[in-house]
């Protein structure tokens, strides 16, 4: 399975992630979007549609809790009659961090994801770099930036 | 009989060193007492460990208590002291023709008529094997009572074994047979495997007699990682085994060591802790026999 | 330790077997709690997770060895045992056992509960 990492430090917890609750996508990203390393894709063009619907479905969900006067949800899923979709969002020394996660219901469960999850999130803040370092993500570097996560994802 | 226990007892019990514990231990065998029967094997071989009949009455013992990896142990031992000694031969047959070896039980039977070309017995257990290559499944041999006509698990087996011409194709490969030679179903309901599913010896056959050994094979290779992780996780500590109840049959899993998954399946009439137990047999059989893979 | 009522009285029955650490009810397909008694430091949604993780591997070795699902299973560890019996309505009776438990008795009061549950 490949599994490519554009921030190195998330490579290890992920191949961790995935290998224990037997999942077959993750994607991690920013909150914007932006991808920080994904497992089990083969095409680039399916890592920049699932960031960019990650992202917006999490900003949508915030923004409803946000409505609700509730905190932002923690996590989502959805579960099809063979695949289950898992999003949820934790903090890192890097910043907040979103990750999509496909699993096929015949290998794992939700019980076995959000388990498996929890330490996912633990191994990413412990991994993360500790002083982050703030960066402006302009909307004209978004593209150049995106062009540059996928080259690194698919080795291009 | 009982007599002639309590003066045997008597004269062993005025000379341990003497052999008269051999005529007490069959005695006590024959009448079914087993346990005494071990007691008195046991403590004549270990005062002549080098007795070919001590080893032999020994593993007749064993045999009739359903030991038979120790049993083919002490078959062999007595061969190897003294290669020509009928009573292990027959022994040593009756365990192949158990697991299904057809071959090996034949030659064995054909090399104690060699050495006992009058003995009755040995005429009549050849023709009982052949009877069987013919039989669509050979059923266990009716050992009998004094000279069972032997079983046992096959470690090591001597290499001047003559084979005779297979009379039938064995129903798996000779070699995967032999890891659980002398257990009863080697050959349908006793699988050993490597973690990645790869089968190692035995096979698996489903209720209605179809091969299932490779489909289960790469099934279990998942349970016993699952199984693991599932025991380290909670706490468990190690996994030493896991039972299961099915609807028509019974399962055990067990790993004999970290690199391997043995299964064992019988049918609901066979009780879970029976099986438990039949399965640490199979256990230290597939354990000896991975080492000497090894 | 929480259970809703009517589940909360079949994991009674279960936890007052001596050496019974906890009990619990797991959605089977997808290794979720729904009810559980659990003695202090034992991870509910670790044992939902795994247990039903497991029963699912088990079950479709069982049924390709031809002796059909399990009814009950037992996960041995030289620390601590795990028992299980599925339910009717995909739900699995969980108990999380010391390892020199009465296996008989457990499994007759995970019997009762899932019959209890349907």
């Amino acid at each position: 399975m490949t599994a490519r990492a554009v921030e190195s430090w998330t490579l290890e917890p992920m191949n961790v992630f995935v290998h224990e609750a037997q999942v077959r996508l993750v994607l991690l990203m920013t909150p914007a979007g932006q991808v920080l390393a994904q497992s089990g894709f083969s095409r680039a063009v399916d890592v920049m549609s699932a960031a960019a619907l990650g992202a917006a479905i999490m900003a949508s969900t915030a923004e409803i809790a946000k409505q609700l006067r509730q905190p932002p949800f923690a996590a989502l899923n959805h579960q099809g009659e063979r695949h289950g979709i898992f999003l949820g969002g934790f903090t890192t020394g890097r910043g907040p961090v979103v990750a999509l996660v496909v699993y096929d219901l015949d290998v794992s469960s939700l019980g076995l994801v959000q388990l498996f999850f929890e330490q996912f999130a633990e191994e990413l803040r412990a991994a993360s770099p500790k002083a982050p370092v703030p960066k402006q993500v302009l909307a004209a570097d978004f593209e150049r930036e995106l062009t540059d996560s996928l080259n690194t994802l698919f080795g291009r | 009989m009982a007599d002639d226990i309590k003066t045997l007892s008597t004269q062993l019990a005025q000379d341990p060193h003497s052999l008269v514990f051999l005529r007490l231990g069959e005695l006590l065998r024959r009448k079914g007492q087993l346990d005494a029967a071990h007691r008195v094997a046991r403590t004549g071989l270990e005062r002549h460990p080098h007795n070919s009949d001590a080893h032999d009455l020994y593993a007749r013992i064993l045999a009739d208590k359903h030991d038979y990896e120790r049993a083919f142990d002490e078959w062999d031992m007595a061969l190897r002291i003294a290669p020509n000694h009928t009573g292990a031969l027959k022994g040593l047959a009756f365990l192949y023709f158990k697991v299904g070896d057809i071959t090996q039980a034949e030659a064995h039977l054909e090399e104690a008529r060699g050495v006992a070309p009058d003995d009755e017995s040995i005429a009549q257990a050849i023709a009982l094997v052949r009877g069987a290559v013919r039989a669509p499944a050979p059923a266990p041999a009716p050992a009998d009572a004094a000279q069972p006509v032997a079983p046992t698990p096959a470690p090591p087996l001597r290499a001047s074994t003559p084979a005779p011409e297979p009379m039938a194709e064995p129903t798996v490969p000779l070699e995967e047979a032999r890891v659980f030679a002398g257990l009863e179903g080697a050959q349908e309901g006793l699988l050993l495997l490597d973690l990645a599913g790869r089968v190692l010896g035995g096979a698996l056959k489903d209720p209605h007699g179809q091969d299932v050994t490779e489909a289960v094979a790469a099934y279990l290779a998942g349970v016993s990682q699952e199984a693991a992780r599932t025991a380290k996780l909670l706490g468990l500590g190690s996994w030493s085994g896991l039972s299961a109840e099915g609807p028509t049959g019974h399962v055990y899993l067990t790993p004999p060591r970290a690199d391997a998954l043995l299964l064992v399946v019988r049918d609901r009439a066979v009780p879970l802790g029976r099986l438990a137990i039949l399965a640490q047999r199979a256990s230290h059989m597939a354990r000896r026999w991975l080492e000497q893979q090894a | 330790m929480t259970a809703t009522t009517g589940y909360g009285r079949a994991l009674d029955l279960i936890t007052r077997v001596r050496g019974v650490r906890g009990a619990m009810l797991v959605a089977g397909d997808d290794g979720l709690v729904v009810a559980e008694q659990l003695m202090e430091g034992i991870r509910g949604s670790a044992v939902a997770a795994l247990a039903a993780s497991l029963a699912n591997r088990l079950r479709r070795a069982m049924d390709v060895a031809g002796v059909g699902g399990p009814m009950f299973w037992h996960l041995q560890g030289d620390q601590g045992a795990l028992l299980v019996v599925p339910a009717a309505s995909a739900m699995l009776v969980v108990a999380v056992t010391d390892a020199d438990v009465n296996v008989g008795l457990v499994r007759l009061e995970l019997l009762r509960a899932a019959e209890a549950v349907g």
